[in-house]
């Protein structure tokens, strides 16, 4: 689904990412962890098509299609979503009016018509349950107030909503408390599907209990410097980065 | 010939009483203002006077068409046509009827032309406790080509009562109009009024529009300005608050492309203790548009006790738009509350993206956030139908299909 290879990606003068190979198939959940400013925001932000960072090699291939061509909107119609690590308040747009016009753009895009109202309306009623959303949230405006926590959730409400083929989950689980981290780690779980991918990043062990990974990378100054199994993340939990980090700058 | 030419031409030809004879001679002795002139430093009238009008209409009659076309579907409707008054409502304690001279001693010298020469215009009067169910829509039609027009009106609102205006100037077919115009606007004791002024006329249309609004005590004013047509739009919306515990309202949203300019000044008179004003001015610019916001608040010595907010957000989205925004405030009371606030920038960028990555064109995207970025003073606007119209106006006017009203 997702091949990225040889990626070099940075901002001016500042190469960030030094050469990133990864692949992701369908049905697959991977893991992304690595130290503070390794590279790990920049990486999902290069994938979903942020225009503030350059890139100077490399690829990334998304079922066939070269990613890089196209425009962040045209990503997500391929079916790329990203969940913030730091989501965006928009004073001024409703939840509800700000997912109407995200899923009646992705629909124009496919040459389909707006969905009624009505089928809308209950598919976020659905997914709210599913997530646990309280009612009046729909009316609120995009992030603005929300605490650390509603924002993650509301990402994943929007990532419900928009049922992509690749999920990119940025720290989806700072911030959540450890209610709110079983609520949406089941909401991914069930969203999951043999059609679909999910790329989480994040810090600890203990999301990956309930999102389960097939595998682990670790990311140290732009690169992958290990992957492994969901024992390696076990493993990273304990003993933290050094005695990778180390062999790395070793070399 | 220019409009001066044009109007002393006309003079000559009418008779007029002593009075605005006075005004009018007052009138041709100083011209018409310059850019030195304090009150309109940043917008010229250069281009704007040199042209040739004219003063008599010679328009064609409407249709029933071109009155629905443009209506925003209210059923009391008074309708002018090239000056001519032709349609007024029949509604249960409020008169309507034509133009009627009346005095404001004025040394503005749009006034004092709207003073001698205009005849046309209408007269409303509203019974006290007088609750008006629904909108009156008034809607001013010119089919003549450059013409000059100078409508002169007066709405008297007697205690207790509560009604809502909107107000649309309008040309048909290829015609282009100047239009001088002037309302006047008396808010008795415990008065609600509403008046909401849709300025989207025709792109070579110029409008210079003066509300004078005089309150009594425990009267509320609110007074909706949209700006998305016209060459030319200048504003001067002046409240005197003269008894306690008024409520003066301002909302404005201009949204201007291609060499637009948009030009408001609002004055609020605080004579009286115990009263508030509240005015949120937000303009979009585009293309090569320019926007002029200048606000004044004046406290006088004995209102104490005032609540005074001001407040102009502008985003300026294309390299060669411009905004010049002052705020002007003279307090003279010790005791008052006054804020004021002037920000210019542009749409933020990670937003944009935000949207994006949700699916959303950049076209959208932007349009969504400059909606945003308006829809704290649309929605102040009590009239549903308004704030429908704005958000499609608003759409259309940044080419997207999108609807707001979810
Ligand atoms: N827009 C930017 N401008 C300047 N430097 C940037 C920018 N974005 C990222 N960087 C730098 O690139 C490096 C990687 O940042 P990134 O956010 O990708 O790290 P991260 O692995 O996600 O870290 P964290 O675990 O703290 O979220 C950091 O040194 C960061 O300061
Ligand atoms: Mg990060």
């Amino acid at each position: 689904m997702l091949k990225i290879k040889d990626l070099k990606a940075g901002i001016e003068d500042n190469q960030i990412l030094n050469g990133i190979n990864l692949e992701v198939n369908t049905g697959e959940v991977h893991a992304i962890m690595g130290p503070n400013g390794s590279g790990k925001s920049t990486l999902a932000a290069v994938i979903a098509g942020k225009d503030e960072y350059e890139v100077v090699g490399g690829s990334i291939d998304f079922e066939g299609e070269d990613l890089l061509e196209l425009a962040p909107e045209e990503r997500a119609h391929k079916g790329v979503f990203l969940s913030f690590q730091y989501p965006v308040e928009i004073p001024g747009i409703s939840v509800s009016n700000f997912i109407k016009t995200s899923i009646t753009e992705q629909r124009k895009a496919k040459g389909m018509k707006p969905m009624p109202t009505k089928d809308l309306l209950k598919m976020m009623r659905e997914k709210m349950e599913l997530l646990n959303i309280k009612n009046g949230y729909l009316s609120r405006n995009m992030n603005e107030g929300f605490s650390g926590g509603e924002k993650k959730r509301n990402e994943i409400f929007q990532m419900a909503m928009l049922e992509p083929r690749l999920s990119i989950l940025d720290e989806t689980d700072s911030g959540l408390d450890i209610d709110a981290l079983r609520i949406v780690a089941n909401g991914v779980n069930k969203l999951k599907c043999k059609d679909n991918a999910t790329v989480v990043i994040t810090h600890y062990q203990r999301l990956l209990d309930y999102i389960v990974p097939d595998f682990v990378h670790v990311l140290y100054n732009g690169r992958i410097i290990k992957s492994g199994g969901k024992e390696l993340a076990h493993e990273l939990d304990q003993k933290g980065y050094d005695w990778i980090t180390k062999e790395a700058d070793n070399q | 010939m220019s409009l001066i030419e044009n109007l002393k031409s006309y003079s000559e030809g009418i008779k007029i009483s002593s009075n605005k004879n006075q005004l009018l001679n007052s009138f041709f002795e100083k011209g018409f203002p310059t850019i030195q002139d304090e009150e309109w430093k940043y917008t010229s009238l250069k281009k704007l006077i040199s042209e040739d009008y004219s003063i008599e209409k010679n328009g064609s009659p409407l249709s029933h068409l071109d009155i629905s076309n443009h209506s925003l579907g209210f059923k009391n409707k008074i309708v002018f046509s090239d000056g001519k008054l032709i349609s007024t409502p029949k509604i249960e304690g409020i008169t309507f009827s034509d133009f009627s001279d009346f005095e404001c001693s004025t040394s503005d010298p749009f006034l004092q032309l709207n003073s001698a020469l205009a005849n046309n215009g209408f007269t409303i009067k509203v019974d006290s406790n007088t609750i008006v169910d629904g909108v009156i829509e008034i809607l001013f039609f010119t089919t003549t080509e450059n013409s000059f027009n100078q409508y002169r009106n007066q709405i008297i609102i007697k205690d207790n009562a509560e009604v809502k205006f909107v107000e649309k100037i309008q040309n048909l077919g290829s015609s282009t109009s100047f239009v001088n115009h002037f309302t006047q606007i008396d808010c008795g004791k415990n008065t609600n009024v509403e008046y909401n002024k849709i300025q989207n006329n025709t792109e070579k249309s110029k409008l210079i529009d003066t509300m004078n609004i005089f309150q009594k005590e425990d009267s509320t004013c609110n007074i909706n300005t949209l700006i998305f047509g016209g060459s030319f739009t200048r504003n001067n919306l002046n409240f005197e608050q003269n008894g306690s515990n008024c409520e003066s309202n301002m909302n404005g949203v201009s949204i201007l492309d291609k060499n637009q300019l948009a030009d408001n000044h609002t004055f609020v008179d605080h004579k009286q203790p115990h009263c508030t004003s509240n005015e949120m001015y937000k303009g979009v610019y585009l293309g090569n548009s320019k926007g002029v916001f200048n606000g004044k608040i004046m406290v006088r010595q004995d209102a104490q006790k005032i609540d005074a907010f001001q407040s102009n957000n502008n985003l300026l989205l294309s390299e060669n738009s411009t905004i010049d925004s002052k705020p002007q405030l003279e307090i003279y009371a010790d005791d008052v509350k006054c804020s004021h606030g002037c920000t210019i920038g542009q749409l933020d960028e990670d937003a944009l993206f935000y949207m994006r990555s949700r699916g959303i064109g950049i076209t959208e995207a932007k349009a969504v956030l400059t909606y945003a970025f308006a829809s704290e003073a649309i929605e102040n606007i009590s009239i549903l139908e308004v704030k429908l119209l704005a958000q499609k106006l608003l759409a259309k006017k940044l080419n997207v299909d999108l609807d707001f009203s979810v």
